[in-house]
């Protein structure tokens, strides 16, 4: 199946400095695809750079199947739906004359509002001025009026920025039943790893510009399969018996891990540590969380 | 005009819901109808004699003092809807940000025609209802009418643009009322210099002039010609403003 989104090399400079950096995006369609980086990684230069709302230095990129130039920008657009960074609208106007501006510039008949009101839950305020909305609400309206035009990708820059947990959580399934109810691929970007975690199907990770990794969720999550943290009377010693009879451990931080998860690999250890005269202390199975993985990922320590 | 832009100009007018954008120009015309009516009460039966050309006089002055802040509340006005509601990013998924600036200032732009309309009715209403003297030579108050809504037309181009521009809508404002201060002083400014401030075109193409006898303190009121190639010129220069402003505003990236 082609890639809904597919950039190569995208690059975007500022003033010399590269903020992103040889991107090679693929979303496939159908999928959520979270993207995710700490604060300032490029999430959002990469979002304006797929709208076209800011111009590349270099690269291409693909949406829905075509070329993104100034010529067919709008066009496909059309075809998709945003939120970026906060909510817009029009404070002195209702919610729903909010939507009736979007529909009117989409040119799409005004039936969409009740629709698309309906699947953010928000009839019951439709009427109110968007200016007495609390954040949440304002954010549904974003998500409302980028579904206007049942559109066939929605890009959505942390949706959940700012939100209360319960809030959280309603935007998220909300996000989660578009592509099963509607058909529609998205792309949501997010600095909490907890959050992609919870929604997406695939990853794409990014930290200052560069790619470092995309794939499945579920490849992910291979990456965070349990290691062993063994306790010896002398650890020093114990990961050189191991090193020297090729078993992989590593000795990080004053602590031994050992990389081995079949059983007869581990009995294997134990025995050869206990002929060794090793005592072994403890042998406890640690998960790695998705934080140890975008530390061995880019090789810094942050916080998502 | 193709549909897409029709559609784009239907949304500009239905964000100016609850804007009472009308409401500015009705202001700024109300204080000259008050000026006016204590202009014309104070005036000599000689004064009103040449009542016409005492208003084509003095109305381009209030209009060089009143205008240019006119035309930066009603740029700001329909701006900072934008700006406060962060929305400039998402119109231009679904316009380009050349046509926005046109839709905009289209939107401004009849209420400048409503305010110079208006104006030349007051012109119109006052000579018949002070039974001025001589009768209107309506191609001094076309004149006067094309200047007025030609310099209001630049500047609402260029308080656009600082509108759009800014964060915050103080710059434009301020920008607004330094062009009246600037539009007047440039007024006692040799002329070669005083061409370099569009805020003091309204007075500078005036066809009414006065002269001042110190000491009988009469003041008599003539009929000057009408610099028809330097606004022609000056109508040349607001196309170039124009499109300088909407390039420049539409290079910025959001």
């Amino acid at each position: 199946m082609k890639p809904v989104i597919f950039t190569e090399a995208l690059t975007k400079q500022y003033g010399g400095k590269t903020v992103i950096n040889q991107l090679d995006l693929s979303v496939p369609a159908g999928s959520i695809y979270g993207f995710l980086g700490p604060n300032g990684a490029g999430k959002s230069t990469t979002i304006k750079l797929l709208l076209g709302l800011i111009k590349p230095n270099s690269g291409s990129m693909k949406l829905l199947g075509r070329e993104v130039t100034e010529k067919t920008r709008l066009s496909i657009l059309s075809q998709t739906g945003s939120l970026i960074e906060s909510p817009a609208y029009y404070g002195h106007l209702s919610g729903q004359e909010n939507l009736q501006i979007i529909c009117t510039l989409k040119n799409v008949p005004e039936t969409e509002i009740s629709r698309v009101l309906r699947i953010v839950r928000m009839e019951a305020q439709k009427d109110k001025k968007v200016r007495q909305y609390s954040l949440g609400m304002k954010q549904r309206l974003g998500l409302a009026a980028a579904l206007i035009g049942n559109p066939r990708l929605l890009l959505l820059d942390e949706p959940t920025n700012g939100l209360d947990p319960a809030g959280i959580h309603e935007i998220r399934e909300l996000i989660c039943s578009l592509p099963k109810q509607f058909g529609i691929t998205v792309l949501v970007s997010s600095h909490l790893l907890s959050e992609i975690d919870q929604m997406a199907t695939h990853v794409g990770i990014i930290d200052e510009g560069q790619l470092i990794f995309q794939d499945t969720l579920s490849c992910l999550h291979e990456h965070s399969r349990p290691r062993l943290l063994l306790r010896t009377d002398n650890d020093k010693e114990a990961a050189q018996i191991l090193k020297r009879r090729q078993i992989p451990a590593d000795l990080k931080d004053g602590k031994l891990y050992l990389r081995i998860h079949e059983d007869a690999a581990v009995k294997k250890a134990a025995a050869l540590l206990v002929n060794s005269d090793i005592g072994i202390l403890r042998l406890s199975e640690q998960q790695i969380s998705l934080e140890d993985i975008f530390l061995n990922l880019t090789g810094r320590q942050v916080s998502l | 005009m193709n549909f897409q832009f029709t559609m784009q100009l239907r949304a500009e007018r239905l964000k100016g819901r609850r804007r009472h954008l009308l409401l500015i120009p009705f202001l700024f015309l109300l204080f000259q109808i008050l000026w006016a009516f204590w202009q014309l009460n104070r005036a000599t039966p000689e004064e009103l004699n040449t009542g016409y050309l005492l208003l084509l006089h003095h109305l381009p002055m209030m209009n060089t003092i009143l205008l240019p802040m006119m035309a930066a509340v009603i740029a700001s006005r329909l701006c900072d809807m934008e700006i406060k509601g962060d929305t400039l990013k998402l119109l231009y998924t679904m316009q380009k940000q050349t046509s926005l600036f046109d839709c905009k200032y289209l939107a401004g732009l009849k209420y400048l025609i409503a305010f110079t309309f208006a104006q030349g009715l007051l012109i119109v209403g006052l000579g018949t209802s002070y039974h001025f003297g001589e009768s209107l030579k309506w191609s001094m108050l076309i004149e006067h009418l094309a200047v007025t809504l030609s310099v209001s037309a630049a500047l609402l181009a260029i308080q656009q643009a600082l509108s759009l521009l800014s964060a915050s809508q103080i710059l434009p404002l301020a920008s607004g009322l330094a062009g009246c201060f600037l539009g007047l002083f440039s007024l006692f400014f040799p002329p070669l210099i005083a061409r370099l401030f569009i805020w003091g075109y309204y007075a500078a193409f005036s066809s009414a002039s006065m002269d001042w006898e110190r000491n009988s303190k009469i003041v008599h009121y003539y009929e000057t010609p009408f610099p028809t190639a330097g606004f022609f010129l000056f109508l040349a220069a607001v196309i170039i403003i124009y499109l300088l402003c909407r390039t420049i505003t539409a290079r910025k990236e959001v």
